[in-house]
């Protein structure tokens, strides 16, 4: 299985994000050396946004539900490397479930913040995609030990972190075009009640895109080569990180102490950033097979 | 009687197409719909069974449903013309029409004496014809209001034919059901409302009282549908919507698209439709949309007597280069494949992709991606954002391949015959506001870009014969021209291909190797509309038939609009 790739341009450019010393081929960058020359961010309206969200929900938000579902989507992360090692589901009439298990505990917390108006919540105090609401969220998540200890149980690796804090630091163009349905952009006068809020675009369009996956593979399975589940292994690893990274956020916000606003801010942005970016990747990986990456015919 | 008495085709004429930036509009429509009948006694009276429909394909007097048999082979059993003689056909009548609006349909063939052809064009007009004589019986035009807005021109692809009436889709999103014999009104049944942005074009299907019918809109944000109406009625049996709210996030449903706007396929012994299905929406925008946006760009199979999904085969996951899969399928029973040393039934799509898709009837499995159809550049590269300035152009082009045209298959060849668009495009996204009833693309589409991959051989369509089984393209004849390609394909049982081009020429391939074997010139207009195929065993002539003129893309430079049915024939 593939893991997450990281190129030198890459970790350049991560390093010139958060103004850290250069990096020279062949350097790798470890989240230790990052927090050792990044601070955290002193914006003070991005610890107003953690402020604003946490008052929202107040009381609202079911954290055994969280807790438990939580725990269950650990759980599903940890059996990844037997998901692959099947690769495409059994099922003589149509697919069995495979990897709509792995999304199933993300249903459930989903399905809790759909019911509580969070991301009606996050959509209300969270600015888009601007370069310094996302240099603001590399910083905060970098010097947060909580957040990258919390991806390293849940099984990414040194090389895996690094890539989870790429995904919110390159991608400032992609990013920036997935709009919150209240920004109004330049030229055009948006109807927001016809667009869901962005945070839940993320993450229900991660849940639905790992769901798909049975369906898809089984169907296509003439299709499908060891490379495409190769690389695919790490698209999934990655949404179901980000997932994990926002719903812990929301359960943070059931607890007396925690996360701060500020790192608050960050877990929720860097979660909904990584279910972006690694959305478009499955997309390209696994689902837009071209005539170059599809299994040759048995038939011709 | 002369065509300008007839008021049917007057109050047709009398309607213009308008491009406006939302669309097409049609203006000048009649208040009320017009019957003018003509020699109405000719018609026999009996009515069109099931039966009758289900042998349509066997009947080499008969062309009784869109796709000349339910499972939509466009195959005629007629033998009279061959490879070895097709060079002796003749030109038997060109009937002008009279409403010189798009061209896009498949005539029906109700065999007796004389044999009726039912003949339908956009704005929504509609003839009885003696199809021996190639005589007006009776003509019909129906009052399209005029708020309707059309992403792709006025088209109307054909009627069916059921009982003692013809079925009409219309243009606001209905379905008439007209007296078979005079042409006169029976019921009208709204499928939905066309201010909201829904219309119709295709061909409806019909069998065992039920009229199915589905939705177009897929450029205004609308929600894909399929429908059940009662034949007798019209009244509404069932109502299946194409994508279930589990796959989308959110309110996107409710602009999901993925509409159904080519008709389905019916398989009479397991009771199904086989659906093609449309782009999501919107069109170029993937953000407000996350996910794959399952039951889109595909194939949906329906249970015919309860609207009951059965499963659903996407071709394009998350499109956002507008890969409707809207091409009529085709439903091979008892298909022999070697390589897998089985025999099944399959359904098999020609998509906007250029390739074929086999799938199991059964389940929706692939059983074979075909080699493409044509040249596949920059493909799945995600379109740029219009604020990145960076051009992309893709081949297929958002037309494709192949878009609604609808393929042909032949039993005895073991191939499928299709015509393919070959021209790259391009397309931006953008954060677009969606307003009901107004175009909702987010973003543009560059239809004829100047931006060209290096390795495009300039040529903008073709003509391809595929294998189903193997996926092997057996043969394929470019098309060039100014003008992209459209309508459908006919083909005999004894192995000839009839189709028309951008260009006017009405040729005929043997279908075994592709050679031409026969051409015609039908002059300056390009040909939008599928032929089909009878015998007349009175005058001992197989025909085929052709309707003459362009639409959508083809009604503009190089294609333009015509008016004529051109008739041709061979005697025994």
């Amino acid at each position: 299985m593939t893991t997450a790739q990281i190129t030198d341009e890459a970790q350049r450019q991560l390093a010139r994000t958060l103004d850290v010393d250069e990096v020279r081929d062949g350097d790798q960058l470890t989240i230790e050396r990052l927090r050792d020359e990044v601070e955290r961010t002193d914006d003070p309206e991005f610890a107003s946004m953690g402020e604003s969200i946490r008052s929202d929900l107040s009381g609202k938000l079911d954290a055994e539900l969280l807790e438990t579902q939580l725990e269950e989507l650990s759980r599903q992360l940890e059996r990844l490397p037997e998901v692959r090692e099947q690769g495409i589901p059994e099922g003589e009439t149509e697919a069995e479930v495979l990897y709509r298990e792995l999304a199933e505990p993300g249903w459930e917390i989903y399905d809790h913040l759909v019911d509580v108006d969070f991301f009606e919540s996050l959509e209300a105090n969270l600015p888009r995609f601007t370069p310094e609401h996302i240099e603001g969220t590399a910083h905060e998540l970098i010097a947060t030990d909580e957040l990258t200890a919390e991806l390293e149980a849940l099984g990414f690796d040194e090389q895996e972190r690094i890539a989870l804090v790429m995904d919110v630091t390159n991608n400032n163009d992609r990013l920036a075009r997935w709009v919150p349905t209240k920004e109004i952009p330049a030229e055009v006068e948006f109807g927001v009640e016809h667009v869901p809020p962005l945070h839940q675009r993320a993450a229900g369009g991660t849940l639905l895109w790992v769901d798909a996956l049975d369906v898809h593979l089984w169907q296509n399975r003439v299709l499908v080569t060891d490379e495409i589940l190769d690389d695919g292994y790490w698209d999934i690893k990655a949404l179901l990180g980000g997932f994990h990274l926002l719903a812990q956020a929301a359960l943070d916000i059931t607890r007396e102490e925690g996360l701060t606003d500020s790192q608050l801010t960050a877990a929720i942005t860097a979660g909904a950033a990584i279910m972006i970016v690694n959305q478009e990747e499955i997309c390209k990986n696994m689902f837009w097979i071209t005539e170059e990456m599809r299994a040759p015919s048995e038939a011709r | 009687m002369s065509l300008e008495e007839d008021r049917a085709v007057q109050a047709a004429k009398d309607t213009v197409v308008r491009e406006t930036d939302q669309g097409f509009r049609v203006l000048g429509s009649p208040e009320k719909s017009v019957t003018h009948q003509h020699d109405v006694d000719r018609i026999e009276e009996f009515d069109v069974t099931n039966e009758m429909i289900q042998e349509s394909g066997e009947n080499p007097e008969a062309w009784l449903t869109y796709g000349g048999n339910y499972e939509q082979h466009r195959r005629t059993t007629a033998d009279v013309i061959t490879p070895d003689n097709v060079a002796d056909l003749e030109v038997e009548y060109m009937l002008d029409v009279g409403a010189g609006s798009s061209m896009e349909g498949t005539p029906l063939i109700v065999p007796g004496d004389p044999p009726i052809m039912y003949q339908s064009n956009g704005p929504n007009h509609v003839k009885a014809i003696d199809a021996r004589e190639g005589d007006i019986l009776w003509s019909y035009t129906y009052a399209v209001p005029s708020d309707v807005v059309l992403c792709c021109d006025d088209n109307n692809r054909g009627v069916a034919a059921y009982g003692d009436k013809v079925f009409m889709t219309t243009l606001d999103s209905g379905v008439v059901a007209l007296d078979r014999y005079t042409g006169e009104e029976e019921w009208y049944t709204s499928t939905a409302d066309h201010e909201e942005g829904y219309s119709a074009t295709w061909a409806p299907v019909a069998f065992d009282g039920m009229i199915f019918t589905g939705s177009a809109g897929g450029e205004y944000g609308v929600r894909g549908f399929h429908k059940a109406l009662d034949a007798e009625t019209g009244e509404e049996l069932w109502h299946t919507w194409t994508s279930p709210e589990t796959e989308w996030v959110g309110d996107s449903i409710n602009q999901s698209c993925a509409t159904n706007w080519m008709n389905a396929t019916i398989d009479v012994e397991k009771r199904r439709l086989y659906l093609p299905i449309g782009n999501p929406g919107p069109d170029f925008d993937g953000s407000v949309r996350p996910g794959p946006n399952r039951n889109s760009c595909g194939t949906l199979a329906l249970d015919m007597d309860t609207g009951e999904r059965l499963w659903a085969h996407q071709e394009v996951a998350h499109d956002v280069w507008d890969y409707d899969s809207a091409a009529p399928r085709i439903l091979i029973r008892d298909m022999e494949i070697d390589h897998r040393n089985t025999t099944k039934d399959v359904v098999v799509s020609a998509g906007k992709t250029a390739w074929l898709y086999t799938m199991d009837a059964d389940t929706g499995e692939l059983i074979e991606r075909s080699e493409p159809g044509v040249q596949q550049l920059n493909m799945y590269r995600m379109i740029p954002h219009i604020d990145e300035g960076r051009r992309m152009p893709f081949m297929p082009g958002a037309m494709g391949g192949n878009d609604w045209q609808p393929p042909a298959y032949n039993p005895e060849t073991g191939l499928a015959y299709m015509k393919m668009n070959n021209s790259p495009q391009e397309a931006w996204w953008r954060f677009e506001e969606y307003e009901e009833g107004k175009k909702y693309w987010g973003g543009i589409l560059e239809d004829q870009t100047e931006a060209v991959p290096d390795e495009y051989n300039g040529k903008i369509s073709a003509i391809v014969a595929i294998n189903p089984e193997t996926g092997e393209r057996v043969w394929r004849d470019w098309i060039e021209s100014e003008a992209y390609i459209w309508g459908g394909m006919v083909t005999t049982e004894t192995g000839v291909v009839f189709t028309g081009t951008q260009n006017g020429d009405f040729i005929a391939y043997d279908g075994e190797s592709g050679d031409r074997l026969w051409e015609y010139d039908l002059g300056e207009a390009s040909i939008a509309g599928s032929p089909m195929s009878w015998y007349d065993p009175e005058t001992e002539k197989q025909y085929v038939a052709i309707q003459v003129g362009g639409s959508g893309w083809l009604r503009r430079g190089a294609g333009g609009r015509d008016t004529r049915l051109a008739v041709f024939s061979l005697s025994e």
